[in-house]
């Protein structure tokens, strides 16, 4: 379904997804369809005894595909996913069930295209935000022309000036 | 070393490209969008896929910063842990640098502070993917907890025809 920038406004949750329990075999799934092999991952004795941590530690690297996923989605087939933003706030561990929530903090025209801003967080079942940023997403206008693909930004292209939690 | 102007030599540093190991192979992407839990239909129905903008199966947008894989005659990391049960299993991770010198400090333990990321363009089945590694800034700061680096990798990933897939700027911080 497409989404137009016209029906997008400020305050209005773009998109929202729910991930989890996160189990250490999903954890150890992502480290191996990427090799990363780093203990704090799938080896729970080595991450308390050895680095102290609470359990094994859901990887930050999953969490990116994650929020960007969260904007895909949330853009639709017609929008496209231009820059996005975040910072770790807190780590979270096996167990954890992710929830992914973009909502539209801003909007501004270009070019003929839509430009949304959105903050963008993923947070865990205690309510705490371990992952925060801003993301860009573009959408074609109602009667306007498509989101080229692939995406060649312009230098006058709008830069919000917003920033992340 | 550990002061400012030993970092500096760091500043602006370009690494050579490097290409991925494999091109994007549909096994790989399928095994790739099911750890991400992904089940966007354009990463596996090629009728679908073929009918979009991508026009063909083609990787999540954030794909290529996870492209680098060790190629089949390089040793084998987990001998390290073998070895060493200490080891944390980092040795052979393609991690953040992509090919970049390692910067020599006192500092140990890393933390990723956070990403800006650019996308123009997903990576297609059967393309490769190649990134440009440089250091854009490498900083000395005084902390609450003490010292640490901050250390600002902007990677720019390409197809091996030279398309700009993203750019990713990612900050990691050194203790």
């Amino acid at each position: 379904m497409t989404i137009y920038y016209d029906n997008v406004e400020p305050g209005q949750q773009l998109a929202s997804l729910s991930k989890g329990p996160i189990t250490p075999a999903h954890i150890m799934r992502w480290s191996a369809a990427v090799e990363n092999w780093h203990r704090i991952h799938y080896d729970q004795t080595f991450a308390k005894e050895h680095d102290k941590l609470p359990d094994i530690l859901i990887n930050g690297s999953w969490k990116q595909h994650v929020l960007v996923q969260l904007m895909k989605d949330g853009l639709g087939p017609a929008g496209w996913l231009w820059k996005i933003q975040f910072r770790y706030k807190r780590m979270d561990v096996a167990w954890d069930t992710l929830i992914g929530r973009a909502e539209v903090i801003e909007k501004r025209e270009a070019d003929g295209l839509g430009f949304v801003a959105c903050r963008v967080a993923l947070m865990n079942q205690r309510d705490e935000v371990s992952t925060a940023g801003i993301a860009i997403g573009v959408l074609p206008l109602r009667g306007g022309r498509k989101v080229p693909y692939p995406f060649v930004p312009k230098a006058d292209y709008p830069a919000f000036a917003v920033a992340a939690d | 070393m550990d002061s400012q102007e030993d970092y500096g030599k760091y500043q602006g540093l370009q690494g050579d490209p490097q290409i991925a190991a494999m091109p994007l192979e549909r096994d790989a992407l399928r095994r790739f969008v099911q750890a991400i839990m992904d089940h966007d239909p354009l990463y596996f129905d090629e009728t679908a896929a073929d009918a979009s903008k991508f026009g063909g199966l083609a990787a999540p947008p954030l794909y290529p910063v996870h492209a680098f894989r060790l190629p089949a005659d390089t040793p084998d990391p987990l001998d390290v842990i073998s070895k060493d049960p200490n080891a944390d299993g980092t040795a052979g991770i393609m991690g953040v640098a992509f090919g970049l010198p390692p910067i020599e400090m006192p500092y140990r333990r890393l933390l990723n502070g956070g990403n800006e990321i650019e996308f123009y363009r997903s990576l297609r089945v059967g393309e490769r993917t190649v990134a440009h590694p440089k250091y854009v800034d490498v900083t000395l700061k005084e902390g609450k907890s003490g010292r640490m680096l901050l250390v600002t990798i902007e990677t720019r990933f390409s197809t091996e025809a030279g398309e700009p897939l993203l750019l990713n700027r990612q900050t990691l911080i050194w203790r």
